[in-house]
């Protein structure tokens, strides 16, 4: 990307606007499922502080994709998707010195997020029991994949594994094959959606009764919301999911089928026989409908694999964003399977405003995804990119701990700042 | 319970019940409005002992718990007055009509904000509420194609994988719950509610952990690899046979992942079955040997075949059982049953019973998706059955047992 005509500035800074203006966190979490709750806050104007450390290097700054796909710590765009609004101190809390200045950032702030291994916070003497002693209206949370407590509490681990011992991996694969499971760290994606909104409940008990709050999230048990419906069928029915590809119990045809071009898919959902006969209307089959083959959904699942040959054979000779427009415009659900240049292009992400440009100091510009709530009276605001490592350590040592120079050159000799 | 003092208005179908389940959980009232013929979500299966009948949706049973149920005929001229003489009482309503539904019936944001300016109004749609494809007609697979996780998913050349369990509008909801209190931090400083719009396929978005950023930022599509990732030039296998089944093991070099596969190169070679210089490599400066071709790519290949050839002698509990000893990245693919009776779950108390009425035995649900230090999560309701909370909730607004005689008689509630 060259052009940054309509890229936002970047300008790092304690926000002054926004739905949680004031608020102030203290983020030590890392790669997905942590920072995306932190960034949902940093958006709606709450300062977030996030340590890092140059000694460990945080696993997002080596996972794609990069920018202009080059290499080194400020080339990942996940990090950069992460991290945007967040303020970037460097910390080496294998240090006293910088264990101390931690210290003081929980004193300074509302909300404290981890997400090392149990029992790392705890070795420190910072966990919640202890820092309710200096802070009792406090709100911490811990979150990892299995919980602070229980026999798997410390398998520690990435979200693909959160994914594969909480059932995902097994729901998606074709018949008769290996399991593919949902793209990478599944889990990751899930978990912030229930610890978000419990950081936000607790604040706002916090300000009616003065009370902290401490929030053990496993990341494995709150993902298991979204497959709640499967857990029961298992409970009640005795049902475990096969791998069934695309196929939906209520609706067919149902599935990615192959369009004109390369690594070119439209998904097709045929809810009922009204969409049914739209999609043979549209496919100029209309014959198809007073087929005794496709009468109704028994009668198209029970010949799924011919009904599936005939839509390919359809899909195949158009591209796929033409066969998305073509279906609509008769009311069958479809799309283009999108990929990174593709919703790009999106006329309803572009509607949307869903990437966002901004000036950068070493890609000349990046792009992110905006916040997902489009909120009428309190918009997010998009204020810095990611930081580099260390990028703030002078915004957060001397305006937010009021730090001297003094103090800050007796942290550097300690090393206490890498 | 953290949000006791709130009261929630959930209008929504099966497109954002999770919404309202989530803000239930943490101990706002919520109230689920159904029209008189009950929500379209009891329809959706599974259904308990696949009887799709009344009352059997698990669909229902999962998301509508700790919430209490009215019904109430929206299009008609006293469900909508109903509606709004509830919705004067409500701090959040939550919604999932198709765009323009709900403000064709006169309980759009500006007919229930007005004279009432703390509310909070989400709307759930599938593409948001305007823009070229906001009257799209979408389902779980068309939200995931759109919003970018699936062309992610599946075998190189072959077509893209759905999760067989729906997912989309569950992202959606769960971003309905973020933003709705988001909006209602900004309420106690501003005084005022506002109105929140949640499109599915930015909510779905997320499941492609920026992937769907490469062309943007000049990167290259990221390829799709069944049971794997693409990093780079470079295949990270995730997903591998073992003997009596799969386990996810995430075999990479680099400074996060390249100690973990030291120490998985470490037992194999107390076993027997890797050299001493396989062992030693620089597992954290791999990656950088094979980029400048100091070591042909070729030797990913093999490496990634040694520990194919180690895991398929060995199960998934000795694997498992010895990544944790050893500390190793390996956890096995676990089906849904496994899910179920996992030992993990019993000890952390995470389930949670309810009696459903014309089921036999109590049934066993998710439990909480945190634990708290103080006003933990409640299952204090199951799913309620149809209108069960109408004298409940109706008598609050002053109308007697002959009042709702009279709008039950007539198809209101």
């Amino acid at each position: 990307m060259t052009t940054t005509k309509n890229s936002l500035p970047n300008a790092p800074g304690i926000p002054t606007e926004g739905a949680l203006a004031g608020l102030k966190v203290l983020d030590l979490m890392w790669v997905v499922a942590g920072p995306t709750a932190t960034r949902a806050m940093a958006d709606f104007g709450a300062t977030v502080v996030r340590i890092e450390s140059a000694n460990r290097i945080e696993t997002a700054r080596g996972i794609g994709p990069y920018h202009n796909n080059g290499q080194g710590p400020d080339h990942s765009g996940l990090f950069g998707n992460m991290n945007i609004n967040k303020l970037g101190l460097s910390l080496n809390l294998g240090t006293t010195e910088g264990r101390d200045v931690l210290l003081d950032l929980i004193k300074w702030c509302d909300v404290l997020t981890e997400s090392f291994s149990p029992r790392a916070m705890r070795a420190w003497g910072m966990d919640y029991d202890s820092l309710k002693q200096i802070k009792p209206e406090l709100i911490m949370l811990s979150t990892c994949l299995f919980g602070q407590e229980g026999p798997l509490s410390r398998v520690a681990g990435f979200g693909t594994m959160g994914a594969a011992i909480g059932g995902y991996i097994a729901l998606a694969g074709n018949p008769g094959g290996s399991p593919i499971g949902p793209y990478s760290a599944y889990t990751d994606y899930l978990s912030p959606r229930f610890a978000l909104p419990t950081i936000l409940a607790a604040l706002d008990h916090r300000d009616r009764t003065g009370e902290g709050i401490y929030i053990d999230q496993a990341q494995a048990e709150s993902s298991l919301h979204f497959m709640s419906t499967a857990l029961l069928d298992y409970t009640i029915n005795g049902r475990v999911p096969q791998l069934v590809g695309n196929a939906d119990p209520v609706m067919a045809p149902h599935g990615c089928y192959a369009a004109s071009g390369e690594d070119d898919w439209v998904a097709i959902a045929v809810r009922d026989d009204g969409d049914w006969a739209n999609l043979c209307s549209a496919m100029g089959q209309g014959e198809l409908t007073c087929d005794d083959r496709f009468a109704d959904l028994t009668a198209r699942k029970a010949n799924e694999d011919e009904l599936n040959g005939i839509v390919s054979g359809w899909t195949s000779e158009h591209g796929a964003v033409e066969i998305e427009y073509m279906l609509q415009a008769f009311g069958v659900p479809a799309h283009a399977v999108s990929n990174s240049s593709a919703a790009a292009r999106d006329p309803q992400f572009q509607h949307r405003g869903h990437f966002v440009t901004m000036e950068h100091p070493e890609h000349e510009t990046t792009t992110f995804e905006a916040a997902k709530g489009r909120m009428s009276e309190t918009p997010p605001t998009y204020r810095s990119v990611a930081p580099s490592i260390g990028r703030d350590n002078d915004l957060v040592l001397r305006e937010i701990l009021g730090y001297d120079d003094e103090r800050i050159a007796e942290l550097a000799i300690a090393d206490a700042l890498t | 319970m953290l949000l006791s003092p709130y009261r929630v208005l959930d209008l929504t179908d099966q497109r954002g019940m999770l919404a309202g389940q989530i803000l239930a959980d943490l101990g706002a009232d919520v109230i689920a409005i159904e029209p008189p013929d009950g929500s379209p979500a009891r329809s959706v299966g599974p259904f308990a002992g696949d009887d799709p009948g009344a009352d059997r949706s698990l669909f229902w049973w999962a998301y509508a718990r700790n919430k209490r149920g009215v019904t109430c005929k929206l299009d008609h001229p006293e469900g909508k007055a109903l509606v709004h003489q509830l919705a004067a009482g409500a701090d959040f309503i939550l919604e999932s009509s198709d765009p323009g539904v709900m403000a064709a019936r006169g309980l759009g944001y500006d007919d229930l904000a007005a004279g009432h300016d703390t509310l909070i109004y989400t709307s759930i749609s599938a593409f948001g509420q305007t823009g070229p494809k906001a009257g799209y007609q979408a389902t779980d697979l068309i939200l995931m194609a759109a919003g970018g996780p699936l062309i992610l998913s599946g075998g190189a050349g072959e077509a893209p994988v759905r999760v067989s369990v729906p997912q989309a509008w569950s992202h959606a909801s769960g971003e309905a719950a973020i933003a709705a209190m988001i909006a209602l931090r900004a309420r106690s400083a501003t005084g005022r509610g506002q109105y929140v719009d949640i499109s599915a396929q930015q909510s779905v978005a997320a499941a492609t952990m920026s992937a769907n950023l490469a062309a943007s930022i000049g990167a290259a599509e990221t390829a799709r690899v069944a049971g794997g990732m693409a990093v780079g030039p470079f295949t990270g296998k995730l997903i591998w046979e073992v003997a009596d089944g799969y386990i996810s093991l995430t075999f990479l070099f680099g400074a996060g992942i390249g100690p973990f596969s030291r120490r998985l190169f470490q037992w194999m070679y107390d076993e027997g079955e890797c050299t001493q210089e396989d062992r030693d490599l620089d597992w954290i400066g791999l990656g950088a040997e094979f980029i400048s071709g100091a070591r042909p790519l070729s030797e990913w290949g093999r490496l990634m075949e040694v520990v194919g050839e180690f895991l398929r002698k060995r199960t998934r509990a000795e694997l498992f059982e010895e990544a944790q000893s050893r500390s190793l990245l390996i956890v096995p693919v676990t089906t849904v049953d496994e899910v179920a009776n996992s030992e993990q779950f019993e000890a952390r108390d995470f389930w949670r019973e309810h009696e459903m009425p014309g089921w036999p035995e109590p049934v066993r649900f998710p439990g909480p998706f945190v634990k708290l230090s103080d006003n933990q999560i409640e299952y204090q309701r199951r799913a309620p059955t149809l209108g069960e909370h109408n004298a409940e909730v109706y008598a609050e607004l002053g109308l007697d047992e002959d009042a709702l005689n009279d709008l039950r008689i007539r198809g209101v509630i």
